[in-house]
């Protein structure tokens, strides 16, 4: 079970300013015209709408190395109702720009690509790329919004359920998702047993049309929007082993079928003496189906705490990760400010349809891409967090202004290449930071 | 013959892990550190949120914590 509180807690004046302050930023006009007493006054309207509201806002911005950076405002509201019911409304707009890897292979020759919305290799609607430099597109541009809702019922003492949507937008994307849980506590709240469902329908809307998996490069074979839809379970077990100890198993799986190929992803067919002679789109299998297995552990000692989440994913394409995190927490003496660093480690094994490159002398495989995203690699996260505590929040556990750096880079398998293209940088490592400054109230 | 062996010992390791459940734990006044935000499952959502964002965009595993979608275009 979670441990919050589910009473609504008492408003703190500054607290209520601050709320106060954000709402009219938001535009909220449904409390516009109340008489001003009793808008402001000790139970008033506003005092109603804000007695157990939380606000957690953030603000991060993702830098690849040469490659694609983002700007990305998230805000989340979770209005906890005096019988018990919850609401979370959340929001995040992306905003993407820079340079994507095309999946072709770097080569000793310059190559020329048409982007997306190109229809030949001459034009203002092409880009090339220099010998022996990684191939991406460097003008990929996007934006998205995402905007959710969960809503939390407790039926009972010991039975929860909730009810929850999401919908995200891109210039290219649709995605619509709808999830139900129930959760039962038992042995004193001390277990918790949980089930979901989850459903989800995406819309793509390549620019310049989805390509004909497997198609040739030059050929331009694109038709229109595809779409996908998966649909999702987990199984989740929550248990207090001791005072200062809990711990959360999942079980997971999920199935997606439809158009599952990246639209954007090409590779490169290359002839026996490894010089590149055309490109193919990628094509992936139709459907996909997930498993993995989730276990989180969390445990404090005095001013210091921990976590450690651990991760076993395996799919029908052949793709095994592990994933190991640990967020340690100190709690500094005065009890207003802790630091909590990050160390993540990830490995996946390539797809069973993974390739670098395709050879011209071989026919060409029913599966195949070239997308690193699916290759074998491993990569490690480091981050650090500083939260300070605002003095005046203590009604509100958890109010607090943060800073957070993290630094994360990919490691990829490096391939047997042919003769002529030893020496280039094939697989080049990924390498981003992320800063994000957030506000929780 | 086989399946019966299987629900056998799913129901024996169900009730094993049952009766052993219900010998951990800890009494209603005894939540003092339990009842820290640090000890929440999910103690910082909007970490989680921009973390698994990332994390579903660049690798082929996504999921685990909570459901594998990503709804976004980006993988």
């Amino acid at each position: 079970m979670q441990l919050k509180n589910r009473r609504p807690p008492k408003t703190p004046p500054l607290r209520r300013q601050l709320i106060a302050a954000s709402c009219a930023l938001l535009g909220a006009t449904s409390v516009r015209g109340q008489d001003t007493d009793n808008f402001h006054g000790d139970g008033g309207v506003l005092d109603k709408v804000l007695d157990g509201l939380s606000i957690d806002t953030a603000l991060a911005y993702y830098h690849e190395d040469g490659r694609v950076q983002a700007v990305e405002p998230v805000v989340d509201l979770n209005k906890t109702f005096a019988n018990g019911q919850s609401l979370d409304l959340n929001a995040t707009f992306d905003a993407l720009s820079g340079a994507s890897p095309n999946g072709a292979l770097t080569s000793r020759s310059a190559q020329t690509f048409a982007s997306p919305s190109g229809t030949g290799f001459t034009g203002k609607h092409t880009y090339t790329v220099a010998p022996g430099q990684y191939p991406v597109d460097p003008h990929y541009q996007d934006d998205r919004l995402a905007v959710g809702a969960n809503w939390n019922v407790p039926f009972t003492r010991l039975t929860s359920m909730s009810f929850g949507g999401k919908l995200s937008v891109e210039h290219d994307f649709l995605s619509v998702s709808a999830n139900a849980s129930i959760a039962q506590d038992f042995n004193e709240k001390n277990t918790t047993l949980s089930f979901g469902v989850s459903n989800e329908y995406d819309r793509l809307s390549p620019i310049g049309g989805a390509p004909v998996p497997g198609s040739d490069y030059i050929l331009f074979e694109k038709t229109g929007g595809k779409t996908k839809d998966g649909v999702a379970a987990l199984l989740g077990v929550t248990q207090v082993l001791a005072r200062n100890w809990i711990a959360a198993l999942n079980l997971s799986v999920d199935r997606f079928k439809g158009y599952l190929n990246d639209p954007y992803k090409i590779a490169s067919v290359l002839d026996a003496a490894g010089d590149t002679t055309g490109y193919v789109y990628e094509s992936r299998p139709d459907q996909r189906t997930r498993k993995s297995v989730y276990l989180e552990n969390r445990a404090a000692w005095n001013q210091f705490s921990a976590s450690l989440s651990l991760r076993y994913m395996q799919d029908d394409w052949q793709v095994r990760s592990d994933t190991a995190e640990l967020r340690p927490r100190w709690t500094l003496s005065d009890r207003n400010q802790y630091i909590e660093p990050t160390f993540r480690w990830y490995r996946q094994s390539a797809a069973y349809f993974y390739t670098p490159w395709l050879l011209n002398t071989d026919t060409t495989p029913e599966y195949q891409a070239s997308d690193e995203r699916l290759g074998a690699f491993h990569a490690l996260t480091y981050g650090l967090k500083y939260a300070h505590k605002l003095p005046d929040q203590e009604t509100r556990p958890g109010s607090e202004l943060s800073l957070r750096l993290v630094y994360y880079q990919q490691t990829f398998d490096q391939p047997v290449v042919p003769a002529s293209l030893q020496g280039l940088d094939l697989l080049p490592p990924l390498k981003a930071i992320l800063v994000q400054v957030g506000w929780r109230f | 013959m086989r399946h019966s062996l299987l629900s056998f010992l799913l129901l024996l390791a169900a009730s094993v892990l049952a009766a052993g459940c219900s010998l951990v734990g800890v009494k209603p006044w005894q939540r003092d550190i339990l009842a820290r935000d640090e000890m929440q499952l999910n103690a910082s959502p909007l970490d989680s949120a921009i973390d698994d964002h990332l994390y579903f965009s660049k690798e082929a595993s996504s999921g685990g914590r909570s459901y594998a979608g990503g709804g976004c275009g980006c993988n």
